[in-house]
């Protein structure tokens, strides 16, 4: 894994010794060099992981999240161009270095061995993305949601220490790979419930769960497009894949714990969705459907059923990508605009035609259209649901009901109709925010021709 | 002052300190102490103004009391076992009082009072010998003597100090009384574990002073004491908001920053001996320091706060003051955390 890590460590001497006119081209050209890199963990044994040393190691679970944060990089880096144009070399410069730290702390998150290191640098994720929202957000309000950010993931989060270090006092040994066979179930005691809480909470309020959920809008609303994007992509995922490793240890106390949480997400995705279809931000209803998304997640982990991992992953990954395709689009009309209000700018698809082409793709996306990889993972987190609980199906149908409205809400709010008057001299699309798109829908299309490696390791 | 006083005074204060820290005669303890505290007043009195004669009688005033404390903790021991030596276990009762006395000289809660105070009535080359050096005599006597320690007592001290530490500090917008709260906060924590590691607390202690002293250190080369004037920063120093942010977050213990490191050790201890509740509530009651930090980051790193125009049309001079101590200093408090596997060596 070092052979990952050390040259995305050394993206940052890049960044600052780059020539002042080659900043974006170095870094984002060799940020794809080492997306390339990280190709061959792919080649995935089907009950084993690849074990790279002590510290590291890359099984089905972790190796296509990690091809998520490291295809995001330069995405990240080719979205932000726009926005700091007017900033000094230097700004830029400690903005890419910001990225890029996220970016190390990310690698080194999903591919850590034990359970310690993995939380030292879950908290760590917190400080760049914290820099990020608070010292480039646009609006004032960026203070507040940086705030409610860190607190929230810290209050969850050091309980998870105090749980971790106990677990690693009473079991011997918190490397993932020996817990997978060492772990003895829990007892039935008032303490083990609070260890199960302890540890669950902090990828609770990271996933975000609907009662923990107030910091999310906040935080994707200020923060500026690459922090969304990594937010959206990848930061919500750290909750769904530690949970997914912690539950292994947490058994049988989850089949009892569970419920609070399972009521929680069924009703919150509904209540999200709904809330989705009231929005006027445009980035706070896409706020809102990473929460809804998420909320399928957490129930489908809860389950713990092997079609319902199956389609947590799966459906992780999916909206990873998709998700982070939208947060671009909506910043492509922000850049235009400068507003993030729907309605100031509708039917774009006459004025960029191009442009609506991805906001239908990604769109279709969302609402999980056939045979997108969001599909096999909402399919199989519905299945395994109903499998569980046969009333669940109408709470999912209507889920999927009302997910579909709010896509195509936001699709034929910004892209058809007549235009408004004043979007007539839009500057056309550049390449850079085509490419941008191209490059977040081709791994959707391509993954779903095989989506075997997005689906876990029980497949 | 007249350099040669000044030299003469410094060299009493570490002499006093190092007398506490190595003599095994109670007498030669008490009397390291007192050759501490009074040497210390005249530099607590750089400059002649009455606040700053209040502060100084306030430290004159709880730190004799707290060495009367320590006499009368030597007293009982001696009355008890009779002998004056700092190698045998101390008696059960002088053990308390010891405590007490030291809980007075560190400032911990509920025995705190005086430590914002003090701390905001003085200089700040001052203030930072008062907040770190000053920590060194007393933590060396509890090291001594933890193994009689009464947990119940500092138990008490614990709590009670990582809560004032934590509340104290959300109303402050003067730094030297920040720094005062996040020491008393600091403090307890590391009561807490001294309880069961005292290795654990020295750390705490080393990287607790570390950390002060780099944070000090910028306020000093800025000349800052209040939060408004550290929002000046980007104007005077640019690169130095950097390395404020990153030490601030590395104060309130923060991963992946070396902060982090005394309260993961603290926490492992604690949990090591089934203390589950009590590492809990310190970690969120140091949630409450972390706040205070991240307001100091955001007026001064993250966001350009607002001020006059004429604030930031500051003369750029050549700079006079002496850095050459705070490079080094920031490296340490920030990027330590993967060095711990060497705390293998203390075993």
């Amino acid at each position: 894994m070092l052979k990952i890590i050390l040259p995305t460590i050394m993206l940052i001497p890049l960044t600052w010794l780059s020539k002042n006119s080659m900043v974006w081209i170095n870094t984002t050209a060799h940020s794809f060099m080492i997306t390339l890199l990280g190709l061959p963990l792919l080649n995935q044994f089907n009950d084993n992981s690849l074990n790279m040393s002590l510290t590291y190691f890359s099984d089905s679970l972790s190796t296509p999240l990690l091809m998520l944060s490291m295809w995001l990089l330069p995405l990240m880096i080719i979205a932000s161009q726009f926005h700091l144009t007017k900033e000094s070399y230097t700004r830029k410069k400690l903005y890419i270095t910001m990225l890029i730290m996220l970016q190390i702390f990310l690698i080194m998150t999903f591919t850590a061995t034990e359970l310690i290191f993995f939380y030292i640098l879950f908290e760590a994720t917190l400080v760049p993305t914290l820099i990020i929202i608070t010292r480039w957000g646009g609006q004032t309000e960026r203070l507040n949601a940086g705030l409610y950010f860190l607190f929230y993931t810290l209050v969850g989060s050091l309980p998870l220490l105090i749980a971790l270090i106990y677990t690693q006092n009473t079991t011997g040994s918190l490397n993932i790979l020996l817990t997978q066979h060492w772990s003895k179930p829990l007892a039935e005691s008032w303490s083990n419930n609070l260890l199960w809480l302890a540890c669950m909470m902090a990828f609770m309020v990271k996933m975000p769960l609907y009662g923990l959920h107030l910091w999310l809008p906040k935080a994707h609303v200020e923060a500026p497009i690459a922090g969304s994007m990594v937010l959206a992509a990848v930061l919500l995922k750290l909750g769904g894949y530690g949970m997914l490793r912690i539950t292994v240890m947490l058994n049988p106390t989850t089949s009892s714990m569970a419920y609070p949480f399972m009521m929680l997400s069924l009703w919150g995705m509904i209540m999200t969705s709904s809330i989705c279809l009231r929005q006027t931000d445009l980035k706070s209803l896409i706020a809102y459907s990473s929460v809804s998304h998420m909320a399928l997640v957490i129930v489908a982990i809860m389950i713990q059923t092997p079609w319902s991992y199956m389609g947590a992953t799966a459906l992780m990954i999916a909206h990873g990508l998709t998700s982070s395709m939208l947060f671009c689009l909506a910043n492509s009309n922000y850049e235009r605009i400068h507003s993030r209000t729907m309605i100031l700018a509708r039917g774009l698809q006459t004025i960029l035609p191009l442009m609506a082409a991805w906001w239908l793709a990604a769109s279709l996306t969302n609402l999980a259209l056939p045979p997108s990889i969001n599909l096999i993972g909402e399919l199989f987190v519905v299945m395994s649901t109903f499998s569980w609980s046969s009333l669940s199906i109408v709470l999912m149908g209507i889920n999927i009901t009302i997910t579909a409205l709010y896509s195509l809400y936001m699709l034929i709010m910004t892209q058809r109709g007549k235009q408004t008057p004043h979007i007539n001299n839009l500057p056309p699309s550049y390449t850079r925010e085509n490419t941008l798109m191209a490059m977040h829908l081709l791994p959707l299309l391509l993954l779903s021709m095989n989506p075997k490696i997005i689906l876990g390791t029980l497949y | 002052m007249n350099p040669f006083a000044l030299i003469i005074i410094m060299l009493t204060v570490v002499l006093g300190t190092l007398i506490v820290m190595t003599s095994s005669h109670w007498l030669m303890v008490w009397i390291g102490f007192e050759m501490n505290m009074l040497a210390i007043i005249p530099i607590l009195m750089k400059k002649y103004n009455p606040r700053s004669m209040e502060a100084c009688t306030k430290y004159f005033l709880t730190q004799a009391t707290a060495s009367m404390l320590l006499m009368l903790a030597i007293t009982i021991n001696l009355v008890h076992s009779g002998q004056w030596s700092t190698m045998k276990p101390l008696d059960p009762t002088a053990s308390i009082v010891m405590t007490l006395a030291m809980a007075m000289k560190l400032g911990l809660a509920p025995f705190h009072f005086w430590v914002p105070e003090v701390a905001q009535g003085i200089q700040l080359s001052s203030g930072l010998i008062l907040l770190t050096w000053q920590k060194l005599a007393p933590m060396s006597i509890l090291y001594q003597i933890s193994p009689t320690i009464n947990s119940t007592l500092i138990l008490t001290l614990s709590i009670l100090s990582v809560a004032v530490g934590g509340w104290g500090g959300l109303n402050q917008t003067q730094l030297r009384k920040i720094m005062a709260y996040s020491s008393i906060a600091h403090m307890g924590w590391m009561t807490a574990a001294m309880m069961f590691s005292p290795m654990m607390a020295l750390l705490n202690l080393v990287i607790y002073i570390i950390l002060t002293t780099t944070t000090l250190m910028m306020f000093m080369m800025n000349s800052t004491t209040t939060t408004l004037s550290l929002s000046h920063t980007w104007n005077k120093t640019p690169l130095l908001t950097t390395a404020i942010l990153a030490t601030l977050l590395s104060l309130g213990g923060l991963p992946p920053l070396s902060g982090f490191l005394p309260k993961w050790m603290i926490i492992q201890e604690l949990t090591k001996n089934d203390n589950i509740i009590l590492p809990t509530f310190m970690v969120i009651t140091a949630l409450l320091n972390l706040f205070f930090y991240m307001r100091l980051t955001y007026s001064t790193s993250l966001t350009t706060f607002p001020s006059t125009n004429n604030m930031k049309l500051k003369w750029q001079l050549n700079p006079t003051k002496t850095t050459i101590y705070l490079p080094p200093l920031i490296i340490l408090s920030t990027l330590i955390l993967p060095l711990s596997p060497m705390l293998i060596l203390l075993e």
